[in-house]
């Protein structure tokens, strides 16, 4: 339970001694970042558990569309050492392809997690018994929606009845309602916003 | 036997929002069960990406409703983190008063939930009007009832109001006095002790296999596992409380947990309030235009100890003005969705619900 900076440190020595890292960055005093290979990860998962950290915290995975990859990330706790660690290992982003290993076996925990991975990134796992299965988008009929490439708009249009709004409002007074006012401020506020690109 | 399926929920008064659980059942002993969920799905985690840092405040605070303030607290750490921005002490006291506010109504909601299962209404009322004093504090300080948008990257968003301490403390001493009724209408009442003693046991080897997590796991492991004390973050640290441990789960051993806890964190407030000193309670983001701030690149889990157990956002930041990835580790997914459908089956269809209660289970934050 008494943590410090040498929990941190120690761990990465340790798995820098077993394991081919790709990189390793310290976040703060509780938190380690470990990058590795695919087809490291259950071995480093079962050096981790051994060793203490014998809680899956959370999984899931990041859509690097840019550089045609996902990334699955793997966070695991150690209760007495106090040192979160996240896994990450990148996987190809094709649709077909895009498939790990289940953890099960290391961390029945994971069953869910990855059924939910799998529901929005297509992220196949083969080995959890129900992966497949649908867990929270109900009949759900397009790309898997935490891609980046999904298009809500696209999918609300095609799902939805279109609905014709009228252009002109009048307030109860009999005014005729500024809505055009509004927009060109709108547009002039939106444009300032990189929305998370950064220019 | 005949297998009969039955529904536990949406509708029903042991279940805790909209969610329902699928029982097969032989007689009245759960043969199969699974939670259905998804009927609360609204999109947070792709809302989040198309929304600026600031503007996420407005909206995350809906992914768990009976307890909103960790997600505005774990999701702003998370920011902090990567920005590397130290919040001022008063703030981080006002976040830490804040928070145990947070938890003492989410396990008062939780211990008179009991009342809906157990057929014991009574402590559901107290509950409910103590909730209700508790929401009208909250409303003075942030000007919200349920939903706060309070806890703000850099701190939080104003000051506490001048007199809010004669609030909190009148609150305080009422509750301490009426905690032996507490006590005396669950833990210590003949009709209600029969159903919840020994029912629905959390073994503790089960623990490390679902992964649960906060008063579930403590009841079952006997160490004082709890992120407060664990790897401390705000002012955690300076404040004395005891977490409280037992090393038999069931239904009652965990709502005495919940009871105990909430003493503790009214010891926790008092003990702000007498340590906190003025000072400025935020520091301004990007020179006062926090809508355009930036955060630079990284990933951080953040994660804090809410009344269900650890509850974290993992946040992906590639440098922009929005969020390029937030992931919400709902701290009710292990025994909400794992947990159902692993050890419900065997007990009896009257537990189901007392599962459902005790251990903690959120229907909008396994949903988001």
């Amino acid at each position: 339970m008494m943590n410090s900076m040498n929990n941190v440190e120690e761990i990465i020595a340790a798995v820098e001694a077993n394991f081919d890292l790709l990189s390793s960055d310290v976040i703060d005093k509780y938190q380690v970042g470990l990058d590795v290979n695919k087809n490291e990860i259950h071995r480093l998962l079962i050096f981790l558990k051994t060793n203490g950290w014998i809680q899956l915290s959370y999984l899931t995975a990041v859509d690097w569309i840019e550089e045609n990859e996902f990334e699955l990330v793997y966070i695991v706790f150690n209760w007495d050492k106090a040192v979160h660690i996240q896994i990450r290992t990148r996987i190809e982003r094709d649709v077909e392809k895009a498939s790990i290993e289940t953890i099960m076996p290391i961390y029945p925990g994971c069953k869910y997690y990855e059924r939910e991975v799998h529901e929005f990134f297509g992220i196949k796992f083969p080995g959890n018994p129900d992966y497949h299965k649908q867990l929270i988008l109900e009949q759900f009929d397009d790309l898997p929606p935490l891609r980046k490439d999904f298009d809500p708009l696209a999918y609300a249009e095609r799902k939805f009845p279109k609905r014709d709004y009228p252009d002109k409002f009048t307030n109860l007074e009999g005014k005729e309602s500024e809505q055009a006012k509004r927009d060109v401020t709108h547009e002039r506020v939106s444009k300032l916003r990189t929305g998370g690109t950064k220019k | 036997m005949k297998e009969i399926k039955l529904f536990l929920g949406p509708q029903h008064p042991g279940m805790h929002g909209n969610a329902s659980v699928h029982m097969y059942i032989d007689a009245d002993i759960i043969k199969k069960a699974y939670m259905l969920p998804g009927m609360l799905h609204r999109g947070f985690e792709k809302g989040m990406e198309r929304h600026s840092w600031v503007n996420n405040i407005g909206l995350i605070p809906r992914v768990c409703v009976v307890e909103p303030d960790i997600n505005e607290f774990v999701f702003a750490q998370a920011a902090e983190m990567m920005a590397g921005i130290e919040v001022p002490e008063r703030g981080q006291y006002i976040r830490m008063i804040i928070l145990e506010m947070a938890r003492i109504i989410a396990h008062i909601m939780a211990y008179g939930g009991v009342g809906g299962p157990t057929g014991n209404y009574t402590v559901m009322y107290h509950a409910q009007e103590d909730r209700n004093r508790m929401l009208y504090i909250f409303e003075k300080i942030t000007g919200h009832r349920v939903y706060h948008m309070y806890i703000v990257p850099g701190g939080v968003r104003k000051d506490l109001p001048v007199g809010i301490e004669d609030d909190l403390n009148e609150f305080m001493d009422d509750f301490e006095k009426r905690y032996d009724d507490y006590r005396a209408l669950v833990l210590e009442n003949p009709s209600v002790l029969k159903r919840i003693t020994k029912t629905i046991p959390l073994p503790a080897e089960v623990v490390w296999e679902l992964g649960v997590t906060g008063i579930g796991m403590r009841s079952a492991v006997n160490k004082p596992y709890d992120l407060r004390k664990v790897k401390p973050y705000l002012k955690y640290d300076k404040v004395e409380f005891d977490v409280p441990m037992m090393d038999y789960s069931d239904a009652k051993a965990r709502l005495e947990c919940k009871l105990i806890e909430i003493s503790q964190s009214i010891r926790i407030i008092r003990q702000c309030l007498a340590q906190m000193k003025p000072g400025p309670v935020r520091v301004p983001l990007d020179h006062g235009q926090a809508m355009r701030w930036r955060v630079p690149k990284g990933q951080v889990y953040s994660s804090c100890e809410s009344a269900r157990g650890e509850f974290g956002y993992f946040v992906v930041s590639n440098g922009g003005t929005n969020p390029y990835r937030v992931g919400v580790r709902g701290a009710s997914y292990p025994q909400g969705l794992l947990g159902i459908e692993k050890y419900l089956p065997g007990t009896r269809l009257d537990d189901a619900s007392l599962w459902v209660d005790t251990m903690g289970v959120c229907a909008p934050e396994i949903d988001r």
